[in-house]
C-alpha cells in the first residue's frame, strides 16, 4: 500500500549514484511498465525529454501515445488529466514551470483538489501533477518561483518536494500509486542537468529496484543537538552546508527535510524542537502566509511546543517577486550564509 | 503602395534586429563555454532570440505610432526595436543593469517601455488580454489609437488568446492579433499540437477578418498590416494576422535542437526576408551605397547600445525591495520592518 | 601491479555528438565510483558539449579501476575519461 515504506526488494546496486532527474524517470518508467493506465502529458516531454530532463528517454520506450506532447493549453490538458483519472487511469501531467499554474489553476484547485470531497468520497482523482520550481539562475519573476505553499494551503492535494535522488525515486513511486491527487514539485537546480549544475548532495545512491517513501515522513538529513533547521527542496542542501560550517564553531545543527508538505510530519519537527529548543525554518517560497509561518505555528500548537521553544527565526524570500539581475536575485533567495546567520542568532539568544 | 522611405525604415529595423540578436548570442555565450551554465556570463537566464522573425515586427509596427500599444511574447526584441523602444535601456535591462528599462528587475522576457506603450511577458498568450484592455481604453476615451498583440503559433491554443478574440470582436475593439508562425513551439512541431495549419482561420469563429502572409516578403506583411491596423484605427473592429516566419536559431540559446531535422533548419536559413527586402530596395532604385549606409548605421546603433549597457552599474542588492507598489506607504513593504532581514546578505 | 596494457580506455569518440564543431567537453556526472563493478553498456558518466548531454557507456565488463577526469573537468575529444580492468 502506498503509505507503507517499502524497502527495495534486494539491496540492488549500492555503488550506483543517479542524478535526481534520472531517479524520477526510473520510477516513472517502472510504473508505466507495470500499469498501462499510467501515461504522461506535457509540453516538450516527448522528443525533448522535458525541458528539465523530467521525461528523458521515456519516449524511446513508451512512444508518443503514452509520452504525450500536448498543445500549450494548460487548462485543457490538466483538466483532461483530472477527467482521465476519474475514469480510472493514472495520468501524470507536467506543468513546465510551476509559475504557469495560473493558466490552469481552476482545473487544479476547483476540480483536481476538490472533486473527492465534493463527491463525498465517491470520486477519486489518482493523478500526479509535476512541475519544475525554483530560482537561482536569473530567470526572473515569471520563471523562478516555488509556490508550493499555495498548493499546500488549498485543501485536497498532497504536496511532494524531493531533495535527493533517493527520495525523488521513492516519492515518485508513491505519488503514482496514491489514489489521491499529488503535486510533485522538483527543483530545477537539483535535477543534475548539465547546463544547470547542481550542488553536491542531490546525487545519491539509488537502488535499481522499486521502493516507496511514505508521504508525511520527514527525514532527518543531519542529526544535531543545538538548533533545529526545518526546510525542503534546494534549501536542504544550503542548510546542510551551513550546518557543516557551524560545526567548526561547535554549533550542532539538526536538519530536517520535510519531503512532503501535505501530509506534514509535525511529530518529527516537534520531537526535534523538544530536543534543541531552537528553531530555524528555511524556505524558498514567499515569507508571508506561507510554509515558514505554518511550521512555526505547528510547533507552537504541539503539546508542550510553546514551552520547548526558546528561539525561532524564519529565512524565506521576502515578499517581493523574484528580480532578474544577479545582485538582487542573490539578495532575495536565501543562501547558506543567510541560514548560518539565522542559526547563530537563535543559538545566541537567551 | 509602400514608399521608398518606408521600405528603408523597415529595412533598417530588420537589420538592426538581426544584428542585435547575433550580437546578443555572442554576449550570452560569454562565460558559457565549454560548459554551458545557464546562470553564468554577462547575460544569465533564458534568452529567446528572434532571428528570422524580423519582417513581422517591422512590417506591422511600420503602421504604429507611439501612442499605440504593443504587447509581445517571450521572443520580443525585434518587435521592441520596430516599436521604437529605447535600445540602450532595453539592452541594459537584458544585461541586468541599474539603468535598464526596469532597473534590472525584469530581464529580457519582461521589457516595459511606457514611453512607446510596449510590454512583453513570458507567459504564453498572456499579452492578448492586456492588448484588448488597451483597445478598450482607446474606445472609452474615444482616441484613434490601436493595440497590437504579438504571439507565437503555439500560443493560439491558449484560452487567453481565444477569449481575447471573442471579447475584442463582440466589443468591436481596435485590436490586431499578430501570430508569428515559426512552425515550432520549442520542440513541438505545429502539426502535433493543432490540426489547423492556417491559424488565421481561427478568426472565422469570431467573425473577424483573418489573413495569412509570408514574411519572406516583408512588403506583403506591410500591406496586410496596413489593412488590419487601418481597420482598427477606423473603428471597424479587430483582425487576426498570421505571419509565416522562420526560426533561424534554437528556441532559446543553448537549445541543442536535437528534435529538429537538419533540413528544416537549413530551409529557415535559406529563406531570408532581409535579403529579399534588399532586392526590393534595389528595385526601387536605392543604390548600394545607401543600403550600405543603412546597414552600417544599424550595426553601429547596436554596438553602441551594447557597449553602453555593459558600462552601466549593476543594481544594489537592496533595490530588490523597491517597486512592489508605487505607493508603499500604504503597503506591506513599509509596515514590515523585518523584510530586509529575511533573505538578505545584509 | 599488473600491466596497464590490459586496461580498456573509456573515451568519448563513439558517442561524440555528430552535429557539433566543438571539440571540447565537460564531465558533468559520474554515476559509479572507482572500484565499482560494471557491465558492458552500463552508463558510467555523462558529459556535455555545448548544451548537449551525452551518456558514456562502459566499453567492456569489469572493474572501474581509475577515473581520470572528474566532474567539472574540461577535456578534448578523444581524451581518456577512465580505465576499466576487464574481467
Ligand atoms: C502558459 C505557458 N505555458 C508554457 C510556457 C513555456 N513555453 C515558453 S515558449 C513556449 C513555446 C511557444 O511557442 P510559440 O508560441 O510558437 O512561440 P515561439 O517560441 O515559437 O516563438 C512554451 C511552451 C509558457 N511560457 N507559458
Amino acid at each position: 500500500m502506498a503509505q507503507q515504506e517499502r524497502e527495495p526488494a534486494s539491496d540492488g546496486r549500492t555503488d550506483r549514484s543517479l542524478t535526481m532527474s534520472r531517479a524520477m524517470v526510473e520510477a516513472i518508467a517502472h510504473e508505466m511498465r507495470e500499469d498501462d493506465d499510467v501515461f504522461y502529458m506535457g509540453e516538450d516531454v516527448a522528443d525533448y525529454g522535458g525541458i528539465f530532463d523530467s521525461t528523458d528517454g521515456l519516449l524511446e520506450e513508451f512512444g508518443y501515445e503514452r509520452i504525450m506532447d500536448v498543445p500549450i493549453s494548460e487548462t485543457a490538458y490538466i483538466g483532461a488529466a483530472v477527467g482521465a483519472a476519474q475514469a480510472g487511469m493514472r495520468p501524470i501531467a507536467e506543468l513546465m514551470f510551476v509559475d504557469f499554474f495560473g493558466v490552469g489553476m481552476d482545473q487544479i484547485y476547483n476540480q483536481m483538489a476538490k472533486n473527492t470531497y465534493m463527491s463525498g468520497g465517491s470520486v477519486s482523482v489518482p493523478m500526479v501533477l509535476t512541475a519544475a520550481v525554483g530560482g537561482t539562475y536569473n530567470d526572473a519573476a515569471q520563471h523562478s518561483q516555488t509556490l508550493y505553499g499555495t498548493f499546500a494551503h488549498l485543501p485536497g492535494m498532497k504536496v511532494v518536494v524531493p531533495s535527493t535522488a533517493y527520495d525523488a525515486k521513492g516519492l515518485m513511486h508513491n505519488a503514482i500509486r496514491d489514489d489521491d491527487p499529488v503535486v510533485y514539485l522538483f527543483h530545477k537546480r537539483l535535477m543534475g542537468i548539465g547546463w544547470m549544475p547542481a550542488p553536491d548532495g542531490p546525487k545519491t545512491g539509488v537502488p535499481e529496484d522499486e521502493y516507496t517513501i511514505p508521504f508525511g515522513s520527514a527525514d532527518v538529513k543531519r542529526e544535531g543537538a543545538d538548533v533545529t533547521v526545518v526546510t525542503l527542496g534546494l534549501h536542504v542542501h544550503r542548510a546542510l552546508e551551513a550546518a557543516e560550517s557551524l560545526a567548526d564553531d561547535g554549533i550542532d545543527v539538526e536538519v530536517i527535510d520535510l519531503r512532503t508538505l501535505v501530509p506534514l510530519d509535525t511529530e518529527t519537527i516537534a520531537d526535534s524542537v523538544a530536543k534543541t529548543g531552537r528553531l530555524v525554518v528555511v524556505d524558498e517560497d514567499y515569507r508571508s502566509f506561507g510554509v515558514t509561518g505554518e511550521i512555526v505555528a505547528s510547533v507552537v500548537e504541539a503539546e508542550g511546543g510553546l514551552a520547548d521553544l526558546e528561539a525561532v527565526e524564519r529565512v524565506a524570500v521576502p515578499d517581493v517577486p523574484i528580480p532578474y539581475a544577479r545582485p538582487m536575485e542573490n539578495e532575495v533567495i536565501p543562501d547558506a550564509d543567510d541560514v548560518e546567520n539565522a542559526i547563530r542568532d537563535v543559538h545566541a539568544s537567551e | 503602395m509602400v514608399s521608398v522611405n518606408e521600405l528603408q525604415s523597415m529595412y533598417e529595423n530588420m537589420v538592426t534586429a538581426r544584428h542585435y540578436e547575433e550580437r546578443l548570442q555572442e554576449e550570452y555565450l560569454e562565460g558559457k563555454q565549454p560548459a554551458f551554465d545557464i546562470s553564468a556570463g554577462p547575460i544569465p537566464g533564458e534568452l529567446h532570440l528572434a532571428a528570422g522573425h524580423e519582417a513581422s515586427g517591422a512590417g506591422v509596427c511600420q503602421h504604429l505610432r507611439d501612442d499605440d500599444t504593443v504587447t509581445a511574447p517571450h521572443r520580443p526584441h525585434h518587435i521592441a526595436i520596430a516599436k521604437g523602444v529605447d535600445l540602450k535601456r532595453m539592452t541594459a535591462e537584458i544585461f541586468g543593469r541599474e539603468t535598464g528599462l526596469s532597473k534590472g528587475k525584469g530581464g529580457h522576457m519582461h521589457l516595459f517601455d511606457p514611453e512607446v506603450n510596449f510590454a512583453c511577458s513570458g507567459i504564453i498568450a498572456e499579452g492578448c488580454p492586456p492588448a484588448v484592455g488597451a483597445g478598450l481604453a482607446a474606445k472609452k476615451r474615444n482616441t484613434d489609437s490601436v493595440a497590437v498583440a504579438f504571439l507565437g503559433e503555439g500560443a493560439i491554443d491558449q484560452g487567453a488568446f481565444l477569449e481575447s478574440l471573442n471579447m475584442a470582436s463582440v466589443q468591436n475593439l481596435p485590436v490586431v492579433f499578430v501570430v508569428e508562425d515559426n512552425d515550432w513551439a520549442i520542440s513541438m512541431p505545429k502539426h502535433r499540437i493543432t490540426d489547423v495549419a492556417n491559424g488565421a482561420r481561427r478568426a472565422d469563429g469570431f467573425d473577424m477578418p483573418g489573413e495569412r502572409v509570408d514574411a519572406d516578403d516583408a512588403v506583403a506583411v506591410y500591406e496586410a498590416a496596413r489593412a488590419a491596423v487601418g481597420r482598427a484605427r477606423d473603428r471597424n473592429g479587430p483582425s487576426l494576422l498570421e505571419v509565416q516566419v522562420h526560426r533561424r536559431m534554437g528556441h532559446f540559446m543553448g537549445d541543442p535542437e536535437g528534435y529538429r531535422p537538419d533540413e528544416d533548419k537549413a530551409a529557415a536559413e535559406r529563406r531570408d526576408s532581409i535579403e529579399r527586402l534588399e532586392a526590393d530596395l534595389r528595385g526601387h532604385d536605392v543604390d548600394d551605397e545607401t543600403i550600405d549606409d543603412l546597414r552600417d548605421r544599424a550595426h553601429e546603433r547596436v554596438e553602441e547600445a551594447i557597449e553602453w549597457a555593459k558600462d552601466q552599474p549593476e543594481p544594489e542588492p537592496a533595490d530588490a525591495y523597491e517597486d512592489v507598489f508605487v505607493n508603499p506607504a500604504s503597503g506591506v513593504t513599509d509596515s514590515e520592518p523585518s523584510v530586509a532581514e529575511t533573505g538578505g546578505d545584509d | 601491479m599488473s600491466s596497464d596494457d590490459d586496461r580498456v580506455a573509456v573515451d568519448t569518440d563513439d558517442v561524440w555528438p555528430e552535429d557539433t564543431d566543438e571539440d571540447e567537453g565537460v564531465v558533468v556526472n559520474w554515476f559509479l565510483r572507482e572500484g565499482s563493478r560494471v557491465d558492458a553498456g552500463d552508463d558510467l558518466c555523462e558529459f556535455q558539449v555545448e548544451k548537449v548531454s551525452v551518456d558514456v557507456p562502459a566499453p567492456t565488463s569489469g572493474t572501474l579501476e581509475e577515473i581520470v577526469l572528474d566532474e567539472d573537468d574540461e577535456f578534448e575529444r578523444g581524451n581518456v575519461l577512465a580505465w576499466i580492468r576487464p574481467d
